[in-house]
């Protein structure tokens, strides 16, 4: 996960939020993962499970972890949980981009990643997915997979947004389907910019 | 339990306790079991002076484990290093008879511990493993 440079949000989107809630709500509904954030100083999170497969699960997340953070590392989780990676009785550590893994965990992490970037993008099934607006758009898709066209559209799209508060032009736009698409963009491209090993 | 290694294992507990009373000590253990760990002050007292090699009050050997994970925390508080703090849990988990649930979960923390370098995330660690491997 190597952060960008782009130009800096005012603060974490209404959306950006949103997204997170959702998403850990899945992972306590549909998964049986309680979340928890605390300061972790050496890693982004933990999960640890039991030894039965329907056993609660417990995600112990990095409390300095922006909500675009937080929603990658719920869905690579779930990836783990998916390909039983925590069975039996084997706790996930995610630690910090970059940093050397055991060959046995490289291995893990890599299918992981794969898995997790089927789905955040997958047509099917709402629960880990990107936004519904944005998820089938290969424009959008095409252009967060390479860094600079990334960052040029996460600073264009950030503008817009400043631009949108500024001008005092959200009530008359608020509930426009353009603005929930670009809403819905900047929340996706506020997610890859924080783990670029989502896109392609 | 029968205590396997009574003077190690008296070692260990006064190296994790960092010095606490054994009140304190008898209090935190409640606390962080959350009270499914009712060590009693006598008990605690003779198996830190290694004046015993039967535990009746710890019976099973999920206890044991509770008591392990327990200590450790205990150990992450006093500031101990993670080295100290691993090395002297494994001394206590070792002292009591093993069975496949400990088997298992050192399996586990032997193959997690080398990730985490940092105490507070040991101790975080720790409290996970104690509510989700040993429920009450």
């Amino acid at each position: 996960m190597a952060a960008e440079v782009t130009i800096a949000p005012r603060a974490e989107s209404h959306t950006l939020l949103a997204e997170e809630v959702r998403l850990r709500a899945h992972l306590r509904d549909d998964l049986g993962v309680r979340t928890r954030f605390a300061a972790l100083p050496d890693v982004r999170a933990l999960l640890v499970s039991p030894a039965a497969r329907d056993g609660a699960k417990a995600l112990v997340v990095a409390s300095d972890a922006t909500a675009a953070e937080r929603i990658y590392l719920y869905v690579h989780v779930a990836a783990h949980i998916a390909l039983e990676h925590h069975l039996p009785l084997v706790t996930i550590v995610e630690g910090p981009p970059g940093i050397a893994r055991l060959e046995t965990d490289a291995r893990r992490h890599r299918e992981a990643e794969d898995l997790a970037r089927a789905m955040w993008w997958g047509r099917r099934g709402e629960g880990l997915a990107a936004p519904r607006l944005v998820r089938g758009s290969a424009v959008l898709r095409e252009l967060v997979s390479r860094g600079i066209t990334r960052a040029a559209l996460r600073s264009l799209l950030l503008a817009m947004r400043a631009a949108y508060y500024d001008l005092r032009i959200e009530r008359a736009l608020a509930r426009t389907r353009l603005a929930a698409w670009l809403r819905d963009a900047l929340c996706v491209t506020a997610v890859v910019s924080a783990a670029p090993q989502l896109s392609d | 339990m029968r205590i396997r290694d009574a003077e190690r294992l008296s070692r260990a507990i006064g190296t994790l306790g960092g010095g606490a009373s054994l009140d304190r000590l008898v209090d935190r253990v409640y606390d962080l079991t959350d009270g499914s760990l009712a060590l009693d002050r006598a008990t605690l007292h003779r198996i830190a002076r290694g004046k015993t090699r039967i535990a009746r009050a710890i019976d099973s050997p999920e206890e044991c484990v509770r008591l392990y994970f327990a200590l450790m925390i205990v150990g992450c508080e006093q500031r101990l290093s993670v080295e100290t703090v691993v090395a002297e849990g494994r001394a206590v988990l070792a002292s009591f008879v093993g069975e496949p649930l400990a088997a298992l979960i050192f399996r586990d923390l032997e193959a997690t511990l080398p990730k985490l370098s940092d105490r507070t995330t040991l101790r975080e660690y720790l409290e996970e493993g104690i509510r989700v491997w040993l429920p009450k």
